[in-house]
């Protein structure tokens, strides 16, 4: 294994979409546990989708200009499937604040409570990947985009509804990932 | 194995999976054995960590038919036909199987290799199965149907991603 040396083994890179409910964080931690490589290098890629907003921003008039305001942290190539609602709410600009922090508090709760499992695995290389719009559409759009090896996800999310045998985006994902999809089962 | 300790104690230490592969004679649910084969298991040395894969194939039980023949006239399956059907069906799940057990050997995966035949509905009996043997995950193929060819041929994978209690990994072929 170690004789042969300057090998470079490819990739290994799996995604994991998360939404701070339990069972996507109980999925994460199996992940690591049972589909990383022992050969080839880890890459695991975090990919939290924000919830849209239900509202269209008041002062900022230009499209673009909006979009970017949203997403001056992280990566700007991907443009979101952001559609306007068909009737949201026209804020203040103090409510509009509000909500965006209150998004980025949960972006920040969501990430910690990951970081937090993926604590005792240091070897693995973690990216993060958020993006605002539609979980269903993230998730597929980002694994395509990184090339993903796997996607692994809980079977619901915070929408568990009991006759639900599996959630909706977890469906989703299944039908139109363009990689192999690992459920993960609430125990 | 041990010098290289220091350095293999960083890297990801795979655990040894227990996988139930779901197998029919499609092309899709071979390539999904394959990908298992080559990307869950790891290159372990000694035997005591060989991961371990069950093959589950299911049969779909022959029906007594009654088989029209033309018009006004009816064939009923007799039970030389039966016999014949039930040979022919154990003749490819043993073809099956012995091009599956060709695979895992050229693929010299660190493996050990279970198989089962069932026979009845292959989304239950698999779900059955995947509750008898706890594996870690079920391993199945997916034909890539669209919706509404969905809805009318039911789909395996479908059913098993939202009735199996264990893990489920849905792997699809290859857009060509």
């Amino acid at each position: 294994m170690e004789s042969s040396g300057g090998e470079a083994a490819a990739e290994w890179k799996v995604a994991v979409a998360i939404d701070g409910s339990d069972e996507s964080l109980h999925a994460l931690g199996w992940g690591l546990r049972n589909v990383l490589s022992s050969t080839a290098p880890n890459k695991l890629v975090l990919v939290y989708a924000r919830p849209p907003p239900p509202f269209m921003p008041t002062t900022d008039t230009s499209e673009s200009g909006g979009d970017r305001r949203r997403f001056h942290d992280f990566e700007t190539d991907f443009v979101p499937h952001l559609e306007l609602p068909d009737s949201g709410y026209l804020f203040t600009d103090e409510d509009v604040a509000t909500m965006e922090q209150y998004s980025q508090d949960l972006e920040k709760s969501v990430l910690a409570k990951a970081q937090a499992i993926l604590q005792p695995h240091e070897h693995v290389k973690v990216d993060t990947k958020v993006a605002t719009g539609d979980a269903r559409e993230v998730i597929c759009d980002t694994v395509e985009r990184i090339g993903a090896d796997m996607l692994v996800m809980g079977s619901h999310g915070y929408g568990f509804v009991k006759r639900a045998l599996l959630g909706s985006v977890s469906d989703y994902c299944v039908h139109h990932a363009k990689c192999p999809v690992l459920i993960v089962k609430r125990p | 194995m041990e010098q290289a300790g220091a350095k293999g104690s960083e890297q990801a230490q795979e655990k040894a999976l227990k996988v139930m592969v779901a197998v029919d004679e499609s092309e899709g649910s071979l390539y999904a054995l394959s990908w298992g084969l080559d990307n869950l298991f790891s290159k372990a040395s000694s035997m005591a960590e060989w991961g371990e894969a069950v093959v589950v194939h299911v049969q779909q039980p022959f029906q007594n038919y009654v088989f029209p023949a033309g018009p006004g006239t009816a064939v009923y399956a007799t039970s030389a036909v039966m016999e014949s059907v039930k040979k022919a069906q154990q003749k490819n799940a043993e073809a099956l199987l012995a091009k599956i057990a060709h695979l895992c050997s050229e693929k010299h995966v660190s493996v050990r290799l279970k198989s089962m035949v069932l026979e009845g509905d292959p989304k239950e009996m698999i779900c059955q199965a995947a509750e008898q043997v706890h594996p870690d995950l079920l391993l199945i193929g997916s034909r890539g149907l669209g919706k509404i060819k969905r809805a009318f041929l039911g789909s395996v994978s479908d059913y098993c991603a939202h009735h199996a209690k264990c893990p489920v990994l849905i792997v699809k072929p290859p857009h060509k």
